[in-house]
């Protein structure tokens, strides 16, 4: 509302492209591709750290060092995807941690109590995540149940389930199985790891190949437009959060074999490093934007940090602090970045519930009218 | 209004509420110019005009809500107010009963009763409920409605909501009460009661100013009618002289006034002979279609013909065409696209048979406005364009550039976010994305809002070009002109239903206001 044609008769001026000299744009451009890549920040952040904290510590560098790096990545990793690709819808996910001790308990149980082979297990782990995420999304979707409450029931019954299927004892004497594939290493390189990027380059292809992934940022952009374009809005609002509980799922698996026990105390608070990695990657809480490329380095990020500061000997305490401060940076260069390309917020409090656009707009659409209809719809015949 | 020139306050006309020199542009649209207007003391001034003539503009510059152009003061019993300002306004006597109802939900009606003014009995920050839910009660004693004070507003009926809003108003002993169409959320017996509170209002010394669609009520509730048109005054007179024609006359411009007679004289037999004519089969039918708060409704319309919407702000128009595209589930009867049934059940079956809507609101509901242009061009068709569910950049991208390009939409880059562009560009784009949907039937609400008029005449341009390919298209819009531009035939709705089918030969803006205000009965 600012740019009130001030002086213009014909507003598709603005349109055009400003005034550059050719030659000095041919030299630039290579330069400013780069840098103008949403996620350039954040990857050159963790070059950056990396240098700084090997120089300071040239222990940071070791093997051993870069490998227990790369299993929390794995893990936290997994979960920042998940949750990533919810918040890109505008919801947000406060589960997975207590997804992941849930899912951990379930599996080892299963597995010490009544034998059932591991693969069960794992298959069994998974699909308590798919579980939950397909109920989060249901209540989402029908029920209109902000993503931050129905995510907070299950944070809270999730956690409070993995304690009392054992009365919070550790399950111990579980398959070997989990071990070997947390800690087994393929050519130096955790096992984890390479799940985790099979994973990440699956959601890469999801979220920027396929048309699923594209409704997925439509809704998260502008549900209502995403709506009246067709697109099964509660369908694809059901996915991601079936994705972030599989996610967790998943995670769970690792984890048994990390510690090699059932531990129902595990996961607990992760849910929130998942969703900082996410957001410090340029994942927006407002919905619609956001990468996979930068949930990964967003995470990757957090997690060098992490490690540098225990190498460097910080007291744990000022480690919380740090990784506080990092949020805050990546929340407010995110802000300076939309606000130099001239967006405005228009949308109200994210994560509580940011519900798209029912209450706005034109009167003509019902709140009945949205959503309720959308999961008994036909796919459209390719033409 | 003649005394010296030199006196900054005027002391001759000390009662009442006074615009002068008050004017509104917006870029270089001029939407009011005021010389001088005052609305006296123990009367009822209704105001009229059509979309677009300036009323809300004017209103809200009275309540402070809308800065106008210097120069121009306001000025109530004889001290200037500051412009721009809700609570200057709002301390100097204006209070104002809006179309919308800016209640809080969740509070209480005592509480929305008395938020913003000082609360009854407290004592420091601390509120006196009992003092409080007392003096709401009074409050809603003098609109005689009968609610719990302590109930949430959420739980109240729009007219109930709507009589609240009266009573917030009133209980702020106003000097200057804005009615701002009061009545067309109430009934009958409701809008009575509010025509009454106007009244008495007045009678007890205040200012009132009436804004209604319905003439009828407007009549009923003034002294003196006032008229805007194009941001002007163009007419103030006594009640006894605002006859429908007169009002209608003056609304629409002078140009009219030979049709007003014609028209009446033959539009009740026209109908019929125009029914037999042949027409091609129908792209569409819609046969006693229902929905919530609209219908029963038939229309039809065929291959290349434009059907144009008509009506009030909430007779349906918007209702209408979602309905059609699946967005608001239908009730009842039956529909029919090229021959076969057609039920939407969502928007997605609708636009898998070829259904297409641009929506009123761009913002809200078009465009993603830090998405590039590429991906508001393919939204609506991401499916068939990819293989086994896979999108290739290269194939997305030809199929945006050719259909953005299609129509005519200027940018820079293909991958530039939508939201850099201008209005009609926008607006372009979104009709890049239904061509490409390969629709045959184009719903378009307000097609052209918020577009420039270079950007307009383009856009009828796009609309001329879809109905040549072939394409059924229903418009409905609250601009007369644009809809006699492009349509062959109008509806006009009124309260959810169809007032009156109007031929080509018919179309004029009395015809129209005449039906959807009200005034006339269609058949």
């Amino acid at each position: 509302m600012t740019t009130s044609q001030a002086g213009t008769s014909h507003g598709d001026r603005r349109d055009a492209p400003g005034p550059e000299e050719p030659g000095l744009v041919a030299r630039r451009s290579r330069l400013r591709a780069i840098v103008d890549i949403p996620e350039f920040g954040v990857i050159a952040a963790c070059v950056l750290v990396f240098v700084i904290v090997t120089i300071l510590q040239p222990r940071f560098a070791d093997e051993a060092n870069l490998q227990v790096i790369g299993l929390d990545l794995a893990d936290y990793g997994l979960l920042g995807i998940g949750v990533g690709i919810v918040i890109l819808t505008s919801g947000i996910d406060l589960s997975p941690g207590a997804v992941v001790a849930l899912c951990s308990m379930v599996s080892a149980y299963l597995n010490v109590n009544y034998n059932v082979p591991v693969g069960i297990c794992i298959i069994v782990s998974v699909a308590i995540g798919v579980v939950i995420g397909y109920l989060h999304g249901w209540f989402v979707t029908r029920l209109d149940v902000p993503p931050f409450a129905i995510t907070l029931v299950t944070l809270t019954a999730a956690a409070g389930g993995a304690l009392a299927l054992t009365s919070g004892q550790p399950i111990s004497g579980v398959s070997f199985f989990y071990q070997d594939l947390a800690l087994s290493k393929v050519g130096g390189i955790p096992v984890p790891d390479i799940i985790f990027v099979a994973v990440a380059v699956i959601a890469w292809i999801l979220m920027e190949r396929t048309y699923i992934g594209r409704q997925i940022y439509a809704v998260g952009g502008n549900r209502e437009a995403a709506r009246l374009a067709g697109i099964p809005v509660a369908r694809r609002l059901v996915l991601t959060y079936v994705i972030s509980g599989a996610c967790a799922g998943l995670v769970a698996i690792l984890v048994i074999g990390r510690i090699g026990i059932g531990d129902p105390s595990v996961g607990s608070g992760w849910e929130l490093d998942a969703i900082a990695g996410a957001v410090i990657g340029g994942v927006s809480l407002y919905g619609g934007e956001g990468r996979v490329i930068g949930m990964v380095f967003g995470i990757l990020l957090l997690m060098l940090i992490n490690n540098a500061l225990i190498v460097l000997n910080v007291s744990p305490f000022f480690q919380e602090v740090a990784l506080g401060l990092v949020l805050g940076v990546a929340i407010v260069a995110d802000r300076i970045r939309a606000r130099s390309r001239g967006q405005a917020r228009p949308r109200g409090l994210p994560v509580f519930g940011a519900r798209g656009s029912e209450a706005r707009g034109s009167g003509a659409q019902g709140s009945e009218a949205r959503g309720s209809s959308e999961p008994a719809q036909k796919p459209a015949p390719p033409t | 209004m003649t005394e010296s020139a030199s006196s900054h306050v005027s002391q001759g006309n000390a009662g009442g509420v006074s615009l002068r020199r008050v004017s509104k542009t917006y870029g270089l649209a001029t939407v009011l110019h005021l010389d001088e207007l005052t609305f006296r003391d123990g009367e009822v001034t209704g105001l009229v005009g059509e979309n677009g003539a300036g009323k809300s503009t004017m209103l809200g510059i009275l309540a402070g809500t809308v800065t106008p152009d210097p120069g121009g003061e306001v000025v109530i019993n004889g001290e200037p107010v500051p412009p721009g300002s809700p609570i200057a306004s709002q301390a100097a006597g204006v209070a104002m009963v809006s179309q919308e109802f800016p209640l809080v939900g969740q509070l209480s009606v005592a509480e929305n009763l008395t938020l913003g003014l000082r609360q009854p009995g407290s004592r420091g920050i601390f509120i006196n409920r009992k003092a409080m839910n007392a003096a709401a009660r009074a409050m809603l004693g003098r609109v005689g409605l009968d609610v719990d004070p302590r109930a949430p507003v959420s739980t109240l009926s729009i007219p109930a909501r709507q009589l609240l809003e009266v009573a917030k108003a009133l209980g702020r002993g106003p000097r200057l009460l804005i009615l701002d169409e009061p009545t067309s959320a109430l009934g009958p017996l409701e809008a009575g009661l509010v025509i009454r509170f106007a009244r008495e209002h007045a009678a007890g010394g205040g200012a009132v100013i009436f804004v209604g669609h319905r003439l009828e009520e407007v009549r009923e509730a003034a002294d003196r009618v006032v008229v805007l048109r194009n941001g002007a005054l163009v007419a103030d007179m006594p009640v006894a002289e605002a006859t429908d024609d007169r009002l209608i006359k003056e609304m629409v411009g002078k140009e009219h006034l030979a049709s007003v007679t014609a028209d009446h004289s033959d539009a009740d037999h026209s109908d019929a002979d125009h029914g037999s004519v042949a027409r091609p089969a129908p792209v569409f039918t819609a046969e006693e279609l229902t929905a919530d708060g609209l219908g029963p409704i038939s229309v039809s319309v065929s291959e290349g013909e434009v059907l144009g919407v008509a009506g009030l702000m909430g007779a349906g128009r918007s209702r209408l065409l979602h309905t059609v595209f699946g967005a608001i589930p239908f009730t009842g009867g039956t529909m029919t696209l090229a021959g076969a049934r057609y039920a939407p059940r969502n928007t997605g079956d609708a636009v898998a048979v070829g259904v297409a809507l641009v929506p009123e609101d761009r913002k809200q509901q078009s465009i993603m406005a830090n998405a590039p242009v590429r991906w508001n061009v393919t939204l609506a068709t991401l499916r068939r364009l990819s293989r086994s569910g896979f999108l290739s950049p290269k194939t997305e991208r030809a199929r945006a550039t050719e259909f953005a390009g299609r129509t005519g939409a200027r940018f820079a880059s293909i991958e530039q976010p939508i939201g850099s562009l201008s209005g009609g560009n926008q607006q372009r784009v979104i009709f890049g994305k239904w061509f490409a949907a390969e629709p045959k039937l184009l719903l378009l609400d307000e097609p052209t809002r918020g577009v420039d008029v270079g950007a307009k005449a383009e856009i009828y341009g796009l609309i001329d070009e879809a109905r040549a390919r072939g394409l059924a298209v229903i418009v409905a819009s609250s601009e007369l002109d644009e809809l006699f531009r492009l349509s062959d035939q109008i509806v006009v709705l009124r309260r959810g239903r169809i007032g009156r089918v109007l031929t080509k030969e018919q179309f004029s803006k009395e015809q129209v206001l005449l039906t959807a205000s009200g005034v006339k009965e269609g058949p």
